[in-house]
């Protein structure tokens, strides 16, 4: 099949491309089980060496390679051309500066996801053998879901309130915190409960639910910021998650 | 400003789900009854402090504009509140996210279910006056509308006067406190926003009945139509609110914060928690509003801050000093002629009754 796609451009460095411009490219022998990811190397390599974008390692884990395809942020690497029919748009995903055509600054992103403290902090003595430190199947499920990010900032950059204030830490932060704020191993979880009730922190989020249908890896996102309100709100964080009612 | 443009171009073209159109509706909803709600407290307190104003304001209303405004506020409203309902839901049950497109869905479905019968009722008011002869004569009654803008001049003015006002309370919050940036990156906990967030769910529970009582008697039972020519004032008992010969609208406010059951003001118990309820939710709602839209800037977001602070402390004043005040018996004197001025207005001879009431007290 024939495919066309539109897709946002701009290179800030050249006078004459500083402002973005949508440019299109004609693709024939497309097979429909082809993905975009692999439609836009053809461009690349067959049509205009110039295009610009970002991704690693193209199997949907690494998280490079968010855009927003046909109106919705997805991966390119994950998004297949029969589930978007022959005319395909594409553009970078919004809410931070561009730097080249696809290619955004993922600084600001990244600032928002250091702020949370995405780490495990305990200073108890390490159990005496000297492993991990344990945990039941029931406590390793309330976070389990937030595990999953890969960072690829689909479900920030979907979000009406980021989009607004670059200052709101967004979801995908909020998902990292999670991770840690429901470890009952974890001991800093009330320092990142402090960070996120900040003006800008869970109280921008609007649960608009853009984020939750974004996301790559099928997190549920917005559950996942309801929950933090609720530990801010009742300040604690046992008993917030009920288990076995998401699955 | 430009995060506004931005942010409303990319939400038309971003293709969310039902969720970021409910938001969207639950937005405009908010900000429109959030400005119905400044003219209306400032409005029925003139039916305490300037009846004569009061009088030629309701007049205003009886027009086919305000008639549109009036079916979308109650649309507003009553939206507005279904789907604060589910939003409370998702808050605190977020678990059930899986069924929140399916809640959108149902509170539109649920919203026109109860908008239909309500806008019948309120049509068969529209329609009632236009066929009596209170309907004004074209002309005419374009006089009777820019005469009542040309009235609400100090209303207007009140307005740019607030504005100012918080304007001038951010520039000396920013001065005293210095600017944000330079305060350092650290974050604070902020108990206040955990607070308003609480509130907002509260409230916003505690608001809906109340509301949908309020819509339910002045614009369903009897309606900014009736109250001109009501003899009797719903909610009261009829032995207690019958209106005069040439019934006016300050009469029937007065009528209405008059009666009184087992020694209790009802309906100014009931119009105060309104007040207050309602005042603080909406602004706060206006405050999240427009926070978002300028939070680049300190300067314009502490003006934001300001100005909802502000409007809301009038407002507050204003409708709780018209609800404390007791009422005289003056006022109905005096709607009484400002009723007769709009007659000579329209050009239409004052009724013989309204004469002779105002002859003898003079």
């Amino acid at each position: 099949m024939d495919v066309t796609f539109k897709i946002r451009r701009q290179n800030p460095d050249m006078p004459d491309r500083r402002k973005p411009y949508w440019q299109e490219f004609l693709l024939a022998d497309v097979d429909p089980t082809d993905r975009v990811l692999e439609m836009l190397h053809r461009i690349k390599w067959e049509q205009d060496g110039t295009l610009s974008l970002r991704r690693s390692c193209a199997h949907g884990i690494c998280g490079s390679d968010a855009m927003r395809i046909n109106g919705v942020n997805r991966l390119a690497c994950k998004v297949l051309v029969r589930d978007l029919g022959e005319r395909i748009q594409i553009e970078p995903i919004l809410g931070m500066p561009v730097i080249k055509d696809l290619i955004v600054d993922m600084e600001p992103f990244f600032e928002h996801y250091r702020r949370v403290m995405p780490y495990f902090v305990n200073d108890d003595p390490l159990p005496a053998d000297g492993r991990e430190r344990l945990q039941t199947q029931a406590d390793r499920e309330l976070f389990d879901d937030s595990t999953k990010c890969i960072l690829c900032a689909c479900c920030t950059t979907s979000c009406p309130s980021f989009w607004a204030n670059g200052h709101y830490v967004g979801p995908a932060a909020i998902v990292q915190a999670h991770r840690f704020i429901f470890d009952t191993r974890d001991q800093a979880g009330q320092e990142r409960l402090d960070i996120l009730s900040e003006p800008n922190g869970v109280w921008r989020c609007r649960t608009i639910f853009n984020c939750t249908p974004a996301c790559p890896r099928d997190i549920e996102v917005t559950k996942a910021i309801g929950e933090v309100k609720l530990a801010i709100r009742k300040r604690k964080t046992i008993g917030i998650i009920q288990p076995n009612v998401s699955h | 400003m430009t995060s506004l443009v931005l942010t409303v171009r990319e939400t038309l073209r971003y293709r969310g789900a039902i969720g970021q159109w409910s938001w969207v509706l639950h937005r405009l909803t908010g900000v429109g009854v959030v400005l119905f709600l400044a003219l209306h407290v400032i409005d029925t307190s003139w039916a305490v402090f300037y009846p004569d104003l009061y009088v030629k304001a309701i007049a205003a209303y009886q027009s086919p504009i305000f008639t549109l405004g009036e079916f979308g506020l109650v649309f507003a409203v009553v939206y507005h509140a279904f789907n604060g309902i589910r939003i409370v839901i998702f808050d605190y049950r977020p678990e059930l996210w899986r069924h929140q497109a399916q809640a959108a869905v149902a509170v539109l479905v649920i919203s026109l279910l109860v908008l239909a019968p309500v806008f019948l009722g309120m049509l068969s008011h529209v329609v009632d006056f236009y066929v009596t002869e209170q309907a004004i004569a074209g002309g005419k009654f374009m006089d009777v509308i820019v005469f009542s803008i040309i009235e609400q001049l100090p209303f207007i003015a009140g307005f740019v006067g607030v504005l100012a006002a918080a304007i001038v309370l951010a520039a000396v919050f920013s001065l005293a406190r210095g600017d944000a940036s330079q305060r350092g990156k650290t974050p604070q906990a902020s108990p206040v926003e955990r607070f308003w967030w609480g509130f907002m769910r509260l409230s916003g529970i505690l608001i809906v009945p109340l509301v949908f009582g309020h819509l339910a008697l002045m614009h369903v039972v009897q309606g900014v139509f009736d109250i001109t020519a009501a003899q009797e004032v719903a909610g009261t008992l009829a032995t207690n609110g019958t209106i005069g010969v040439v019934p006016s609208a300050v009469e029937f406010v007065y009528h209405r914060w008059s009666y009184a059951a087992g020694g209790v003001f009802v309906w100014r118990v009931y119009d105060l928690f309104l007040l207050v309820l309602v005042t603080l939710h909406g602004f706060n709602g206006l405050r999240y509003v427009l926070t978002d839209y300028t939070s680049f800037n300190d300067f314009a977001r502490r003006t934001s801050v300001a100005l909802c602070t502000v409007i809301a402390a009038v407002l507050l004043a204003v409708g709780a000093a018209s609800l404390f005040v007791p009422l005289e018996k003056d006022i109905i004197h005096e709607a009484m002629a400002a009723t007769a001025e709009i007659y000579e207005l329209r050009g239409e001879e004052v009724p013989a009754e309204l004469e002779a009431f105002l002859s003898e007290d003079r």
